[in-house]
């Protein structure tokens, strides 16, 4: 399902150019003297006018990862969501389609919900209660002896809003880039028959790192450290990231099974008619993406320490658990993975240079009955345990970019996807600036 | 005509999702005229008296016994469960001997049903019942028993059904069932025999797999004597053969039944085939001391629940369907309570005396504060009205008209609500009513949602009868 809304009410006037020029100039020769396969220069990491770019760049420009259907499954639920500066309530509405609104009273400023989720019918303001229709049109203001205040001119500004396959991505651009349309039909196969629209919420982890969105991102795209994750390395083959003539001799056996899994895995996708291979596109286009399906170690059906199950109600219409994981990065905020028997849904929610709010989302099927169907510890422990690693190793690079006797060093060939996502962000910075 | 007979390409049927038990919305029902079909519900076993009305010799040594209730009720089961029987084996005047047997008739064809008999001649029940029931014949029986059948409620049917010999029975009754019933569904039968000629109901089998889609029924014949021209699977069960008829055996629903020996080994192969012990449900035909023991105790547990539901009839006929015993989950519905199928596009609600919204005291004048809440009859009572409002927390009775809006009356009488636009757009002043009906005209500010949880904008709102306000 995909539901879109209106263009926003205005725009206001780019942040870049308000910078003096001296200091703009210094940035964009940042942007153009970027060593490519290296990592970013400090600043990238610290300073904040170049947040305050990123922020207008990318996330004022492209369709970001807002929240999964499930999050606001009936009209009125809704969520806020910050991004940088940018306060958004992305809302349900009558239509089941999605509002995504400015969460900025157009009174005093205030903002007007401020509970992370909830359900409500109109909006009301909590300082002078203004109420907004869930459109966002001021529906009442108690105005006594007010003759000319027309409500008309004090609607909350609006965003754009889309919804695919049970995802649900915002634009604050008043024009949003177009081929979003086109990741999206490369995605939608993949996800449609884990049916996004039929879970629930089992639980969300919300973890706020100590470091700069992009080391965010950077670590989730390489597994070069994954010798860090002792949970996830039961469900990851220890092969990962290898390449054939590049095993070890202790892993020759351990790469027989994974091509095994791999067999078998493809040939049930087949069976079922469900796509599995690799799209790359990460930097060659501007909504970024990459996905596939890849088979996990064990019995290949979850993220547990035997490959088991974790919930025991298949999502959607799948015949079978044992899928692997379906994984999804989305340039620039999110990464996802889709199994049979649940899905995670991971966001990037930037707070200033130094630190980022880190989503989790752990979904099932919404017929799944906690502790009957699902254990909620087991659910949800390889990845708890994991994001725990990651922010750890975010906070040590963010710690390094604060030092004088920070270099950016080069990425390894393993570490590929890393370089197009600097690449893309680099690419989309200088668009904006030129 | 042989034209007319050739095959040409069908479309197949459209269907609802998920496969729904007929009784699983009757039993929720609060409806007077629903609740009559309660009777076809299955909650609890029975003591009652079955008159046999007809006998169908089967394939394999077996034999059907359709029976009607004397009574004339249907005889309420889920697909897969069993009736205990005394057979007066040794005549009228001795004590008769009890045999469990497995129901093959489908639940949804209730008002006969009939058991599958398999002759045993070195035993001492089974020949007696293949020689001496007959069309007339008239049996006491308890039942329905059992924990071995297909779910109320599957929003995704998908089956892999197992069965040995006479095992079949159980199964034969689960195909009736979704055979009967719309909705999607995904089933395998591998039925094992052990010669070419003893596969009991393979005609049914066969004509149901040939009408319905949803079917496919694999024959395997044990290592012995295979004919020539057998078309089947051959051999024991494996768990290649498990491969070759359901290679998604991991994300089906199985169950098995047979002997024991049997459902050991399938246990094992199912387990190899990735399939989660919690998806395997067996029942035994034969089984060492432990299982018969089991068995006895279900039995016995089954006799005790139908004894005491038979002592609630007496003392009243009235309360007969409400009086479900709460003691033995096995008897309860197995759907949770949120409902899970759209068959209807509408969830499944169940009447939980405990839930808002299904409170009975809703329409009954007098309803009863709960234990501990204040008595409001003790409470001061003021201003003029034909109708009262009782505010619970202030501790207030105060009347009002029909046409005086909610709010600005109880305010005026001092009981605090917040309040802020007076039209029902902001949802400020919200509170929750325990009994009554209001007259409401909202503009937005309160959701469907809340709205049937009980709450209620005050300032847009008239009573239209006595009211119970929890503020
Ligand atoms: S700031 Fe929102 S109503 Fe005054
Ligand atoms: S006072 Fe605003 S809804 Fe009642
Ligand atoms: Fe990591």
């Amino acid at each position: 399902m995909t539901a879109s809304v209106n263009v926003p009410l205005n725009s206001r006037g780019k942040l870049a150019a308000s910078l003096p020029a001296e200091q703009l100039a210094e940035i964009t020769a940042l942007f153009e003297f970027r060593r490519t396969g290296y990592s970013l220069d400090a600043p990238f990491y610290t300073d904040r006018s170049i947040f305050n770019i990123d922020m207008e760049a990318i996330f004022g420009q492209h369709w970001i990862f807002a929240a999964s259907t499930a999050e606001l499954p009936e009209p009125g639920d809704y969520v806020t969501v910050d991004y940088g500066p940018y306060s958004l309530i992305v809302l349900r509405n009558d239509d089941g389609g999605v509002n995504v609104l400015h969460n900025v009273c157009r009174h005093r400023g205030a903002r007007v919900l401020t509970e992370a989720a909830g359900s409500t019918g109109n909006l009301v303001c909590g300082y002078h209660s203004w109420t907004y229709s869930p459109e966002g049109n001021l529906i009442h203001a108690s105005a006594p002896g007010e003759t000319k205040f027309d409500k008309s001119c004090f609607g909350l500004k609006r965003a754009h809003g889309r919804e695919v396959a049970g995802l649900i991505f915002v634009c604050l651009a008043d024009e949003p880039p177009a081929d979003f349309d086109e990741t999206a039909k490369i995605f939608e196969p993949y996800l449609a028959p884990h049916d996004l629209s039929k879970t629930k919420v089992a639980y969300q982890q919300n973890i706020i790192e100590e470091g700069n969105w992009k080391l965010v991102m950077e670590n989730n795209r390489e597994c070069y450290h994954c010798d860090g994750h002792p949970e996830l390395a039961c469900s990851l083959f220890p092969t990962w990231g290898l390449t054939e003539g590049l095993i070890p001799a202790h892993l020759e056996e351990v790469w027989d099974r994974n091509k095994q899994a791999e067999a078998s895995l493809e040939e049930r996708c087949r069976r079922y008619g469900l796509p599995y291979e690799v799209v790359e596109q990460l930097d060659t286009r501007i909504a970024g993406i990459r996905i596939s399906r890849e088979p996990l170690d064990g019995e290949g059906e979850s993220f547990s320490a035997d490959g088991r199950r974790l919930s025991k109600k298949l999502l959607g219409d799948l015949p079978d658990f044992r899928l692997g994981r379906c994984s999804m990065h989305l340039q620039p905020n999110s990464w996802f993975h889709f199994l049979g028997d649940h899905v995670i849904t991971f966001g990037v929610f930037p707070i200033n240079e130094h630190q980022s709010l880190v989503r989790t989302t752990w979904l099932v099927a919404d017929d799944a009955v906690e502790g009957v169907d699902y254990d909620l510890e087991k659910l949800t422990y390889t990845w708890k345990q994991t994001n725990l690693q990651d922010k750890a190793f975010v906070e040590l690079c963010q710690q390094g970019a604060g030092s004088p006797a920070y270099e950016p060093g080069p990425y390894m060939k393993s570490e590929y996807q890393v370089e197009a996502f600097i690449n893309w962000y680099v690419q989309r910075v200088q668009e904006h600036l030129a | 005509m042989i034209e007319l007979l050739t095959e040409t390409a069908i479309q197949e049927p459209q269907r609802i999702r998920g496969l729904e038990m007929p009784w699983n919305r009757v039993m929720g029902s609060p409806e007077t005229p629903a609740r009559a079909a309660r009777a076809l519900g299955p909650w609890h076993p029975q003591e009652f008296m079955a008159e046999c009305v007809e006998t169908v010799p089967e394939a394999g040594a077996m034999m059907t016994f359709v029976f009607r209730r004397c009574d004339g009720a249907p005889l309420a089961f889920r697909a897969g469960q069993y009736v205990n029987v005394a057979f007066p084996v040794n005549g009228e005047d001795q004590e008769p001997v009890d045999r469990s047997y497995s129901l093959s008739s489908s639940p949804t064809q209730p008002w006969t049903f009939s058991i599958t008999v398999k002759c045993d001649p070195t035993g001492l029940v089974s020949p007696w019942v293949h020689e001496n029931v007959r069309p007339g014949t008239i049996l006491e029986m308890l039942g329905p028993v059992g924990a071995f059948h297909l779910p109320d409620a599957d929003r995704r049917a998908r089956y892999l059904l197992l069965a040995a010999g006479a095992g079949i029975t159980p199964v034969m009754s689960m195909v009736r069932t979704i055979h009967s019933l719309p909705g999607h569904a995904d089933v395998v039968v591998l039925y094992h025999g052990s010669d070419a000629g003893g596969f009991a109901f393979h005609r049914e089998l066969a004509y149901i797999a040939s009408v319905d889609s949803r079917f496919k029924v694999h024959y395997s014949l044990g290592d012995r004597s295979v004919p020539e021209r057998w078309e089947g699977l051959r051999g024991r069960l494996t768990a290649a053969m498990l491969e070759e008829v359901a290679p998604d055996a991991n994300g089906r629903q199985v169950y098995a039944c047979g002997p024991e020996g049997y459902l050991n080994t399938a246990t094992e192969l199912l387990q190899k085939v990735g399939v989660d012990d919690t998806s395997i449900y067996m029942e035994f035909f034969s089984g060492d001391r432990q299982t018969l023991l089991e068995y006895q105790a279900e039995v016995a547990l089954a006799t005790d629940i139908a004894e005491e539901i038979a002592e609630e009839i007496a003392d009243s006929a009235e309360d007969y369907f409400e009086g479900q015993p709460a003691a033995f989950g096995l008897y309860e519905p197995g759907y949770d309570a949120d409902g899970t199928l759209e068959a209807s596009g509408l969830p499944l609600e169940i009447s939980d005396p405990e839930a808002p919204g299904s409170d009975p005291a809703v329409d009954s004048p007098g309803m009863e504060p709960e234990a501990g809440s204040p008595d409001a009859s003790s409470f001061d009572t003021v201003g003029t009205g034909s109708l009262t409002m009782s505010f619970m927390r202030t501790g207030i009775n105060v009347r009002i008209d029909p046409t005086e809006h909610i709010l600005e009356v109880a305010q005026r009488a001092g009981v605090r609500i917040g309040a802020n636009c007076k039209e029902g757009m902001c949802g400020s002043c919200k509170v929750v009513k325990l009994s009554g009906e209001v007259e409401m005209n909202h503009q937005g500010g309160i959701r469907a949602r809340e709205i049937s949880a009980g709450k209620f904008l005050p300032c847009c709102s008239t009573a239209q009868t006595d009211l119970v306000i929890d503020a």
